[in-house]
């Protein structure tokens, strides 16, 4: 059987796993939504949770920069309305009211090579990663070496470095490529995963995940 | 007794060469020409029961009738007569062959398939290395045994690079420029089909058995088990040099996938990484690999990043300096002695910092080789680019700088030197010169400017 996890399935089991996920809960109602909001603090992004859609900002189905309670609230009304034109409520099982993510986006994946087996990939995150492919592979597992020369292979890292960046250390992000790369040494059933984007700052917080499961004996 | 084999294998007392001729359209006949013109001073037996003599030399009907030990057989003859030769092999005991015939599993339809697994599981049974099928053979440089069908790589220079490809073509292509470039060859060889040595083999025996090997030059197409050769160069007992050529360079990742990550993870991207994660270098052109290899044999280790360049015109100074910086090297900054040492032997008619010219003293060998001994003394600086173009009025200027190199100390620091003249006026000098005292000639400022960025790399990674 294979499985694949995306949303807040997927958050939830990578924040079991130990990994930094950004504060999130899934709702169906606008007063619920709200009180979400105020508990995680302003400003929240909301999105539309699905097993279906992948490319959610396509079809406008998320909102980021919630300021305060009024535009959380328009902005689920807006999200339910955008989807029930579309005729795809079905698609839909809740609204995701999520922490809003802040610094860099970047992209942390997981892939399994006919020869080389399970690598890793780093890369320019969010939604233009294929139009940008500044990205570095990896086969698992990978040194500390590696993950620091993955990094600095990106274009990113002119603007890691750049000395208007100063909340971002390097060696987080190293740990946190390490961190995958454990995590895939005890969890050879993990096909693919996309963690995009992972938000980095003064620390790391993954938004948003993917990822395929294939069978336990693997 | 696997390496040993592979020794007697590489290094054989005695060769026989199964489908030899006299008939010059036949490889049978190339490979004998390779043996007796490249001067091999091992016996070699013409295998060919339909003469009596092959290129003169006494020839026999089988490899069984040959009374004395034989350590190596080529098998030229066609596909499927193959199978009979090497199971003759193996009664008579040879301890490696080459498999030169081509048709098996690189061509269309299964005869060739299953005439691949026979040989694989004949070698499996005598427990015979084999070099190929489909190869175009090998080249011992280092004892003079030319088991290829190309004669001509026995005109390699000798030295410390051993070249493993996937391919003949690349082999042919990488012997002629290594000639061209005075490039130092241990041995060279193509893989041909892999039947049972295999990249990791190969690369195992020539860093932890072969003493002539320095460094060692790999061309991948595709391989099916690549973790397989990086475990190897991992866990080898012996640290040498390994760059790498891959070709088939697609960034096509997986269509089906409906990641990111499945949809960038291009074999080629994977590959990058992989041989970065390995400590292989990798290399982007024929050029690139023969330069680097040739300066990895010549020159010893750098321990930081600061090069000075010293040239006798200041234009192809500029260029080197310029390709020094763009690759991620330093300009050295001379210690005041070393400065005022420069100052002493140059007038003050052009720059004498770093990058120097050298223009004023270019009538002067002496004076010449005087800096860059005292360059090569500063302690600032880790390796130095050493630059002269001929013109008319110096036409003895290498001639005469040959005379003084000849009595110098090693240089402890790479020298990479580019001399260039015309056809027919500096080429002796330049032959002589090159591979000596830790100088290593590299045909322009920019190549050699690379070869210095990746003998710097490799010493971060070996050293």
């Amino acid at each position: 059987m294979e499985d694949l996890l995306l949303g807040i399935e997927a958050l939830e089991f990578l924040k079991k796993e130990g990994f930094p996920i950004l504060e999130s809960r899934i709702t169906i109602s606008e007063e619920t939504a709200a009180s979400y909001a105020k508990d995680i603090g302003f400003p929240v992004t909301l999105k539309v949770s699905s097993k279906t859609i992948i490319h959610k900002t396509e079809l406008n189905g998320v909102k980021p920069f919630l300021l305060n309670e009024k535009e959380v609230r328009s902005a689920f009304n807006e999200l339910v309305h955008t989807f029930n034109t579309l005729g795809r409520t079905k698609d839909i099982n809740g609204i995701i009211v999520q922490e809003m993510g802040k610094g860099l986006e970047f992209i942390v994946g997981v892939y399994v090579d006919s020869q080389f087996g399970h690598t890793i990939m780093f890369g320019q995150g969010g939604i233009y990663v294929e139009a940008i492919k500044d990205v570095s592979f990896r086969p698992i597992p990978i040194a500390r070496k590696d993950a620091k020369e993955m990094i600095q292979e990106l274009d990113a890292w002119k603007i890691i470095t750049s000395p208007r960046q100063k909340r971002i250390n390097p060696v987080m992000i190293e740990d946190f490529l390490l961190k995958i790369s454990d995590f895939v040494e005890t969890h050879k059933n993990v096909e693919e995963m996309d963690i995009n984007p992972v938000f980095v700052s003064e620390k790391i917080s993954i938004c948003d995940a993917r990822i395929k499961i294939g069978p336990k004996n693997k | 007794m696997y390496y040993e084999k592979l020794n007697r294998l590489f290094s054989p007392n005695a060769i026989a060469v199964i489908g030899a001729s006299d008939s010059f359209d036949k490889l049978g006949y190339h490979v004998m020409k390779s043996l007796v013109k490249g001067n091999c001073r091992q016996p070699i037996y013409p295998v060919n029961p339909n003469a009596q003599t092959i290129w003169g030399i006494k020839a026999y009907p089988s490899i069984m009738d040959i009374s004395d030990p034989v350590d190596l057989a080529v098998i030229v003859v066609p596909a499927r007569r193959v199978p009979e030769a090497l199971k003759e092999c193996g009664k008579k005991g040879i301890n490696g062959v080459v498999i030169i015939t081509a048709g098996y599993k690189e061509i269309e339809g299964e005869e060739g398939k299953i005439l691949e697994e026979e040989i694989k599981s004949i070698a499996e049974a005598f427990e015979i290395p084999i070099i190929g099928p489909n190869t175009f053979g090998f080249v011992n440089i280092t004892d003079g045994v030319n088991a290829s069908f190309t004669y001509e790589f026995s005109l390699i220079k000798n030295g410390g690079v051993t070249l493993i490809s996937q391919s003949g073509g690349f082999c042919h292509l990488c012997g002629f420029l290594a000639m061209e470039e005075r490039m130092g060859m241990a041995k060279l060889m193509s893989l041909g089909n892999r039947v049972n040595v295999d990249f990791p083999e190969a690369v195992k025996y020539f860093l932890e058995e072969d003493e002539a090997t320095k460094v060692i030059a790999l061309y991948i197409e595709g391989i099916e088990n690549p973790r397989a050769l990086f475990e190897t160069i991992k866990s080898a007992k012996k640290k040498k040099p390994v760059i790498a050529y891959k070709a088939g360079r697609s960034e096509k990742g997986d269509a089906a996938s409906r990641f990111h990550t499945g949809t960038l993870a291009g074999n080629y991207r994977i590959w990058k990484g992989a041989l970065r994660q390995a400590g292989i270098l990798e290399v982007n052109s024929s050029e690139e690999l023969i330069d680097t290899a040739k300066v990895l044999d010549i020159c010893p280790f750098m321990k930081e990043s600061r090069v000075a360049v010293l040239s006798s015109q200041a234009g192809p100074g500029m260029i080197a300096s310029d390709t020094i910086e763009s690759l991620g090297l330093k300009l050295s900054t001379f210690s005041d002695k070393t400065q005022e040492n420069i100052n002493h032997l140059l007038p003050p008619f052009a720059i004498r910092t770093n990058p120097v010219d050298m223009g004023p003293a270019w009538y002067s060998p002496e004076t010449i080789l005087n800096i860059l001994k005292v360059v090569a003394e500063d302690e600032n600086t880790d390796g130095i680019i050493f630059i002269a173009i001929f013109a008319s009025a110096n036409l003895n200027l290498l001639a005469d700088m040959e005379k003084i190199i000849k009595d110098m100390e090693p240089f402890n620091k790479p020298v990479i030197a580019c001399f260039n003249a015309p056809h027919g006026v500096w080429d002796d000098n330049i032959k002589h010169i090159d591979g000596k005292k830790g100088i290593a000639i590299i045909h322009t400022p920019e190549r050699a400017a690379r070869a210095m960025a990746n003998l710097y790399k490799i010493s971060l990674s070996v050293s």
